[in-house]
């Protein structure tokens, strides 16, 4: 399913300050906090909100291996571990599509560095915000079936190999909305999340299944 | 009044303001930034070689150090690292003319396979500013493109960036094809990014870890 309908991405001012580094309650100085507004203000105009999403059911799980109907079969014990509590899982691509970076991208080249950091970690919270969206459709669509949805996981973290973004992109023909992989496996607009989210009964504890609690990588980049 | 307008360029670089325009740290601060400040400096005849380690570097050094207490964080570092590269282009023709050589020549790429570019960015700002001469390679740079700029070019100095554990494994090939074409020992190599360390870059044979823009300057300067 692909959807281009407009939607309204709500960027926290606090969320972009996370992004730009700031910690522990400090906020910017008054000239970084314009900045912020200024760009909150343009981001709108070039932040193009697009996503795709398929729910399939979960044949099974053996091992570290899931098989899911559609012949995809996704590896790695950290989701192993969360959809084998799962009847169904849904695969999704999130993006803001590529005019925001480009002119990240613009101003860095001009030497506005500072202007365009600001501008990509107003990105990342709006992109953060959109998968967040789908998400919730996710949860409306889980309620009606009493059903729930777990946290969002995706390709490269955790030991779920990268390399299996191929067979998202695969499954959800990700580039209908545009996002392409490099052969990193690496997503051009780089502004685009892609993962799974694990529907269940409300009893599995998949809902709340976080590996982060028992994981010792505390400088994770990831860590929730 | 050279002493106060150098003083005043010191000011301004710590509090970011670029030009006169520019919202400071401290919202008192008005009058020229360091833009125009530079451009009053060499009208008055102070020679660039005072208005880059007095003005401009010495700026930079106190922001250094209200950046490792975390009085300052990544933008406020961004806005001063702006003002002193501006003022290194107005800066540039009249050291050429009075034959002022750079403190060397630096290039820097992300590796092939990554995309990721802020890290280099950012390094590439805080060295210009701190009087090198910086050639950024761009993002996604092929191994064979980066040793023939080291061949052709002879920088002094190589940065290499990568965010990723898949893509940080590049950098070693890097540093292979630079010992295999007789290179190793023309350029010391830097290298940076989120999942790197001191411990790979001995890994790799890197002549050095840079935990961030910073470290990188203490680093090269160390080696002047």
């Amino acid at each position: 399913m692909v959807t281009s309908d407009h939607i309204d991405i709500k960027i926290d001012r606090k969320n972009v300050c996370r992004h730009l580094g700031y910690r522990n309650g400090i906020k910017p100085s008054l000239r970084i906090s314009s900045l912020i507004k200024e760009y909150m203000g343009e981001a709108h105009n070039l932040i193009e909100p697009l996503y795709v999403y398929i729910i399939r059911d979960i044949e099974q799980v053996v091992g570290s291996n899931i098989y899911i109907e559609g012949s995809i079969v996704f590896n790695g014990e950290v989701i192993a571990r969360l959809l084998d509590r799962c009847c169904k899982v849904a695969l999704f691509v999130v993006t803001i599509g590529k005019y925001l970076e480009e002119m990240a991208n613009r101003l860095a080249e001009d030497g506005l560095i500072l202007q365009s950091y600001v501008l990509d970690a107003i990105g990342s919270d709006a992109v953060e915000k959109l998968a967040d969206f789908v998400k919730g459709i996710l949860d409306d669509k889980a309620r009606v079936e009493g059903l729930v949805t777990s946290r969002r996981f995706s390709p490269g973290y955790c030991d779920w190999d990268i390399s299996q973004q191929e067979m998202v992109f695969t499954a959800l023909e990700g580039d209908s909305i545009g996002v392409q992989l490099t052969e990193g496996y690496l997503m051009v607009p780089q502004k685009s999340i892609s993962g799974i989210i694990g529907i269940s009964t409300p009893d599995s504890g998949a809902k709340n299944y976080n590996p982060c609690e028992t994981c010792r990588k505390y400088d994770c980049l990831g860590r929730r | 009044m050279g002493e106060d307008i150098i003083a005043a360029m010191k000011e301004n670089v710590i509090q970011g303001r670029k030009t006169e325009e520019d919202e400071g740290i401290d919202e008192e601060l008005t009058g020229p930034g360091v833009l125009e400040l530079t451009k009053e400096a060499l009208d008055k005849g102070i020679s660039p070689q005072v208005i880059i380690t007095e003005g401009l570097t010495a700026g930079m050094q106190v922001v250094g150090e209200k950046f490792s207490t975390k009085e300052y964080f990544i933008p406020d570092m961004l806005a001063s690292a702006e003002a002193v590269g501006a003022a290194m282009d107005v800066l540039k023709p009249h050291l050429e003319a009075s034959n002022v050589e750079t403190k060397g020549k630096f290039a820097i790429a992300t590796v092939q396979g990554d995309i990721h570019d802020i890290g280099k960015n950012i390094v590439s700002i805080l060295l210009k500013g701190a009087g090198y001469e910086v050639h950024d390679l761009g993002i996604d740079v092929p191994t064979e493109k980066i040793v023939e700029f080291v061949r052709e070019e002879k920088p002094q100095y190589l940065g290499l960036s990568a965010l990723l554990t898949t893509t940080m494994v590049v950098m070693g090939n890097v540093i292979k094809a630079l010992e295999e074409s007789g290179l190793r020992d023309k350029v010391k190599v830097l290298i940076g990014g989120a999942a790197v360390s001191d411990e790979y870059a001995s890994e790799i044979g890197a002549d050095a870890y840079c935990v961030d823009g910073f470290d990188a300057v203490k680093v090269l300067d160390a080696y002047q």
